[in-house]
C-alpha cells in the first residue's frame, strides 16, 4: 500500500474508462449485451474497492471525485427504477385508485363537507340576494351568468365542443391539480380550494336559478358532474391527507411520514386526473348536446352509480390489496 | 473498522461542502454532489424557454393548417392551444424525469439528475409528485416558498423533492489531474541534500500535492504560497529549502519513496 496516487491511477485508470465508456453508451444497463453487463458489475465492484482505498489512502480530491460520480452512476444503472408499464395503469384503474379512495373514507366525507356545505350556502344565498352573488363573483359575471343558461337548445358553433373539451381539460385538471398540491401546507391549500369552488359552483347554480334558467343549468352539468365533482373532491382530500400527514406523524420523521402516503397520493391524484379526463370529454360532447332533457337526467343517474359503485366496490376482490 | 466507518458517518454530518453520502446494500459509500437553487434555477429557466419555444411552435403549426378564415378552425386552434398549454405546463417535467432517468433538456445542459435520495433512479410516480409540488414551491411568487424550504435543508430540496423523496445531483464528469512531474528530474546533488528517510503525515502531504496539482496558480502565485510552507518542512530536515515549488515536490517524491526510481521529466512516477 505504498502506492503513490499517480502509480494508483495508472494502474487502474483503464478499468476506470472502461466503465465509463460502457455507462455512457446506455443509460439503461439492461439495454447492453449479456457479456458487457456481467462486465459492467465487475467494474463497478473493483470501483467501490479503488474508493475506499483511494479514500483511506488520502488520494487528492479529484481522484475521490471521479471514483465517487462513476461508483453514483454505476449503482444507479444496477438498480433501475420499477419501469412503469401500461399494466401498471390497468392496475391503477381496476384496484389501486378505488382502493385507495375506500383507505382515506374519512378524508373523502370530510372533503365532500368542505366542498358540499359552501355549494349549498352558495346555492341559496345567490338564489335569496343578487348582492351576495356579486360579492362572491363580480357584477359582469352575475350578468354574464343570468343569460347564458337562458337556451341550451341554441346550439354551439362548429368545432367548438373540442375546443370547450381542451378547455375543461385545461381548466379542471389545472384546479384539481392545483387542489392537491397546496395540501402541502398542512392541508390548509386543499381546504381554501375545496370550500372556495364548492362556494363559487353555488353562487353559479343560483344566480341561474333566481334568473329563471335553473333547469338548463343542472340538465347540463348533471351528466358530468359525477366524474368532475368527484374529482375534484378526492383531489382535495388527498392534498388533506398529504397535509395531515405532516401534522400526525406516528413514529415518523414529518417528511418520512408524508413518504409513507406517496403511494396512495400518487394512486388518488391519477385516479382524480383521469376521471376529470372523462368528465371534460362528457362535458364538451354530451352536455351541450341537443339530446332531451329526461335521456340526460336518466344517463347522469347511470353515471353516478356507475362512479359510486366504482370507487366502493372495484378492487375489493381477486387483486391484491396495494399496500400504502 | 467499525471505527472507520463510525468517523465516515460523523465526517458526513459535518460536511460544509454540498455533498451528500449514501450507503448502498452492499455497504459502499459514496457521494453526491448535491446542486443548489442558482444552478436548478438556470436549468429551470432554460426548460422554461424550451416550453415557450415548443408552445409557440404549436400555435405556429396549427394555425397554418387550419387558418382562422372558417370558424371551426379558429375553434380547432384554440382547443389546440389550451391542451397543448395543459400538456407543457403539466406534464413537460414528469415526461422528461421518467424517460430520460431524472434529467430534462434544461438539467442535461446543465448536468444535472433527480435521483431518490437513496441514490437510485426515480420512478413515474416520484416524477409525477415533485412535479405537481411545484405549484406549492412556486407560492406565493417564483418558487419563493421552495427556496424557503430548500435552504433549511442539506440536500436542497424543495417540498416537491422533500414528498417524493428525492435530491438534484450535479453529475459533473470528473477528471483526474494529471501527475505530478519533476521538470527537471533531480540531480544527484539535490536527491543527497535530503535525509535518507523522510516522513510526512497524511494532512501535510495532501497540503503539499494540493499545491502541486492545482493547474490555476500562476506560477509566482504558487512560488508565493510554497515559500510559506516550504521553510516549515526544511527546519524539520536540518536543511536549506532552496526554490520552494521545487523544494516541497522533491520532498514529495522522497517522501512517497520514490528516491529509488528517480523520477523522470515528464514521466508519471
Amino acid at each position: 500500500m505504498n502506492r503513490t496516487q499517480d502509480e494508483f491511477v495508472a494502474a487502474r485508470k483503464a478499468a476506470w474508462d472502461e466503465l465509463d465508456t460502457l455507462l455512457a453508451k446506455k443509460s439503461l444497463l439492461h439495454k447492453l449485451p449479456p457479456a458487457s453487463i456481467s462486465r459492467a458489475a465487475g467494474l463497478y465492484r473493483e470501483i467501490c474497492s479503488d474508493l475506499m482505498r483511494a479514500r483511506s489512502a488520502g488520494y487528492s480530491g479529484d481522484v475521490i471525485d471521479l471514483l465517487d460520480s462513476l461508483a453514483a452512476r454505476a449503482c444507479a444503472a444496477m438498480y433501475s427504477a420499477p419501469p412503469y408499464r401500461l399494466a401498471g395503469l390497468r392496475l391503477l384503474v381496476t384496484a389501486g385508485f378505488p382502493q385507495s379512495v375506500r383507505r382515506h373514507a374519512r378524508f373523502m366525507a370530510l372533503a365532500t363537507a368542505l366542498f358540499v356545505l359552501p355549494g349549498i350556502l352558495g346555492f341559496v344565498g345567490a338564489l335569496k340576494s343578487r348582492s351576495f352573488a356579486i360579492q362572491v363573483m363580480s357584477e359582469s359575471m352575475v350578468q354574464q351568468m343570468e343569460k347564458s343558461y337562458a337556451d341550451l337548445r341554441q346550439g354551439r358553433e362548429e368545432g367548438a365542443d373540442s375546443m370547450m373539451a381542451a378547455f375543461y381539460v385545461y381548466n379542471n385538471v389545472g384546479i384539481a391539480f392545483r387542489c392537491f398540491a397546496t395540501g402541502i401546507l398542512f392541508g390548509l391549500g386543499s381546504v381554501f380550494f375545496l370550500v372556495y369552488n364548492g362556494l363559487l359552483i353555488g353562487v353559479v347554480a343560483g344566480t341561474v336559478t333566481a334568473a329563471g334558467h335553473g333547469r338548463n343549468l343542472f340538465t347540463f352539468i348533471v351528466g358530468h358532474g359525477a366524474f368532475e365533482l368527484t374529482a375534484i373532491v378526492i383531489s382535495g382530500a388527498a392534498g388533506m391527507l398529504m397535509g395531515y400527514a405532516l401534522v400526525d406523524t406516528g413514529r415518523r420523521t414529518r417528511w418520512a411520514s408524508l413518504r409513507a402516503k406517496s403511494g396512495d397520493l400518487f394512486r388518488l391524484i391519477m385516479g382524480a386526473a383521469l376521471m376529470l379526463l372523462l368528465a371534460a370529454a362528457i362535458e364538451g360532447y354530451w352536455s351541450p348536446s341537443p339530446i332531451v332533457a329526461p335521456v340526460k337526467w336518466g344517463v347522469a343517474g347511470g353515471l353516478y352509480v356507475l362512479v359510486f359503485t366504482y370507487l366502493l366496490l372495484a378492487g375489493r376482490k381477486g387483486e391484491p390489496e396495494i399496500d400504502a | 473498522m467499525f471505527r472507520s466507518a463510525a468517523s465516515a458517518e460523523k465526517q458526513s454530518t459535518v460536511n460544509l461542502d454540498n455533498t451528500v453520502e449514501v450507503e448502498t446494500p452492499e455497504h459502499v459509500r459514496f457521494r453526491f454532489h448535491v446542486a443548489g437553487p442558482t444552478r436548478r434555477a438556470w436549468a429551470y429557466l432554460i426548460d422554461w424557454l424550451i416550453r415557450l419555444v415548443v408552445f409557440a411552435a404549436i400555435q405556429l403549426v396549427v394555425l397554418l393548417a387550419t387558418g382562422t378564415h372558417l370558424r371551426i378552425g379558429k375553434a380547432i386552434f384554440s382547443g389546440s392551444v389550451l391542451l397543448s398549454l395543459f400538456l407543457i405546463e403539466w406534464g413537460y417535467f414528469v415526461v422528461f424525469e421518467a424517460a430520460w432517468n431524472g434529467t430534462t433538456p434544461g438539467k442535461r445542459l446543465l448536468k444535472l439528475r433527480v435521483v431518490k435520495a437513496g441514490g437510485y433512479p426515480l420512478s413515474f410516480a416520484d416524477a409525477v409528485l415533485r412535479n405537481l409540488l411545484r405549484t406549492a414551491d412556486f407560492l406565493p411568487v417564483g418558487y419563493l416558498l421552495g427556496l424557503l424550504v430548500m435552504s433549511w435543508d442539506s440536500r436542497f430540496a424543495r417540498l416537491g423533492d422533500r414528498a417524493a423523496g428525492t435530491m438534484v445531483v450535479i453529475e459533473d464528469p470528473v477528471r483526474v489531474t494529471q501527475a505530478i512531474t519533476l521538470d527537471p528530474p533531480p540531480t544527484a546533488a539535490e536527491l543527497e541534500a535530503f535525509p535518507h528517510r523522510v516522513v510526512l503525515s497524511l494532512p501535510e502531504r495532501e497540503a503539499v500535492e494540493l499545491l502541486l496539482r492545482r493547474r490555476d496558480l500562476s506560477p509566482a502565485r504558487r512560488s508565493e504560497l510554497a515559500d510559506t510552507v516550504a521553510p516549515l518542512f526544511a527546519r524539520r530536515l536540518n536543511m536549506k529549502a532552496g526554490e520552494p515549488v521545487r523544494f516541497l515536490a522533491l520532498l514529495y517524491f522522497i517522501a512517497a519513496g520514490t528516491r529509488a526510481a528517480k523520477p523522470q521529466a515528464g514521466v508519471p512516477t
